[in-house]
């Protein structure tokens, strides 16, 4: 025991072991849900945030640029695509001001709450990313918008392709972006997202799993009558606050039998590309009434 | 002389902005989800060796927090504390300010796994990950491993001299 006592009389010792015990306590501390950031925090981030502005967007626009003219063969192709989707969406659009008009008369007819009503109006705000954190377990970004734009913890972030993340923490000027790739089904702080098909809604099952070995999206809990095939385009559905209805997450690469059984588990190819980060939305809810 | 120091701390700073915002554009495609550079810590080995640990610890410590802060995910403080107790343990082991260059790139190498493998063990810790370390070793760290070798080399020559030329200083500040 004496010895033991002189061991930490070293003071060095004394002093790595008390400083190791300090980080582990922190590191404790903030890996759980945490509502606000402290002020220091804030002022740091929107500092930081500020000068990275200043880099992010030209590095973008050079990188972009030579990137461009790569891409310049393509243009005519993806032109003549673009055309051809652009007339379908018009026809579309005529029905679809139908059916709305439609629907919204059905609603004020069954007297339909105002919160009831106003439930899928998201707005779409966009925001440019400012910087990317490259560490490939905690992988998150930084946008600029923060708390003063109306930006709070759990709003979903979109690219043009599909949804990337969810916003993590916000600070005044800036938020941070958790991409989905970081979702675990053991970590206690990311939420399933409740999915089903774009096109047939009997389909039922939650992501809640990233594999990074096969860098795909793990859907659970689907049921063995589900009619669940390859290459189904995946929406979030939207039952619980967390995720708002619609958002595009990829595509069905394979359905399997899970481990023990009873549900399918289908591999998912997620939709959106997780580099070259220039803008994202950010999607507002409706603000509910408590 | 104390100017040249600080300038090395702005630069440092600097370099953590680059880090964020035009490194990612540099890295091809197909790399951008696989390495995770952080050469604000290379540059800290150097000081660790050819300055002293203590600086570089205290460095290592405040840019790790400044990482943690800004690109805050999971939780504060691991790259705090793998930043600040790595660079501290290669400058611990590794006295030799006049290290020669096959030394120092030896001190690279080992201070880059030893930074990965603790980040690792510690989200491992924290469950925040599931993959394996073999798994982890050979798409992570040992590419992760190549980028840092390289920065290392580039920022050889005009660093050491820099911190070369902070230590004469002091020397001579300490005699007269």
């Amino acid at each position: 025991m004496l010895k033991l006592f002189k061991l930490l009389g070293n003071k060095r010792l004394f002093v790595i072991l008390i400083a190791l015990v300090m980080f582990i306590a922190l590191m404790g501390f903030t890996l759980g849900p945490r509502a606000t950031l402290s002020w220091p925090e804030k002022f740091l981030r929107d500092t930081v945030g500020f000068a990275q502005n200043i880099f992010y967007k030209p590095a973008g626009y050079v990188a972009g640029l030579f990137k461009d003219i790569g891409n310049m063969r393509e243009t005519y192709k993806e032109n003549e695509k673009l055309k051809v989707a652009l007339a379908q969406y018009t026809r579309e659009k005529a029905n679809y001001n139908f059916m709305e008009e439609e629907n919204k008369s059905l609603k004020e007819s069954l007297h339909f709450t105002k919160a009831q009503m106003e439930k899928f109006d998201y707005s779409y705000h966009i925001a440019q990313v400012i910087s990317v954190n490259s560490d490939t377990v905690n992988r998150s970004l930084v946008i600029d918008l923060g708390e003063r734009d109306g930006v709070k913890v759990g709003q979903s972030v979109i690219s043009i392709k599909g949804l990337v993340g969810v916003i993590s923490h916000v600070s005044n000027f800036t938020s941070t972006v958790k991409l989905i790739t970081t979702m675990d089904a053991k970590d206690p702080n990311s939420n399933g997202i409740a999915a089903t098909s774009m096109n047939n809604h009997q389909t039922f099952g939650i992501i809640e799993s990233y594999d990074d070995a096969t860098q795909m999206l793990l859907m659970t809990q689907i049921k063995q009558t589900d009619p669940i095939k390859k290459d189904d385009m995946i929406v979030s559905l939207g039952d619980t606050d967390k995720y708002p209805r619609g958002l595009i997450i990829g595509k069905v690469k394979s359905v399997q039998e899970s481990k023990f059984g009873k549900t399918k588990t289908a591999t998912i190819e997620p939709e959106a590309e997780f580099q070259d980060w220039k803008q994202l939305f950010v999607v507002f809810t409706p603000e509910v009434q408590q | 002389m104390m100017v040249r120091k600080q300038v090395l701390v702005l630069l440092l700073f600097l370099l953590f902005i680059i880090e964020g915002t035009i490194i990612p554009w540099l890295l091809p495609v197909s790399w951008q989800n696989v390495i995770m550079p952080n050469l604000v810590f290379i540059v800290l080995l150097f000081v660790s060796v050819y300055h002293h640990r203590h600086t570089a610890l205290v460095l290592g410590i405040i840019f790790g927090m400044l990482h943690d802060v800004v690109f805050y995910g999971e939780m504060i403080g691991t790259y705090s504390l793998v930043m600040g107790f790595s660079t501290y343990i290669m400058g611990f082991i590794f006295r030799a300010p006049r290290a020669p260059m096959p030394l120092m790139m030896t001190v690279v190498i080992l201070g880059s796994l030893l930074f990965d493998s603790m980040l690792f063990a510690i989200y491992r810790v924290f469950s925040l990950t599931q993959v394996s370390y073999d798994w982890n070793l050979l798409h992570h760290i040992l590419p992760d491993l190549v980028v840092h070798f390289v920065f290392g080399l580039i920022i050889y020559v005009p660093l050491r001299k820099q911190l070369e030329k902070i230590a004469r200083r002091e020397k001579k500040e300490k005699a007269a």
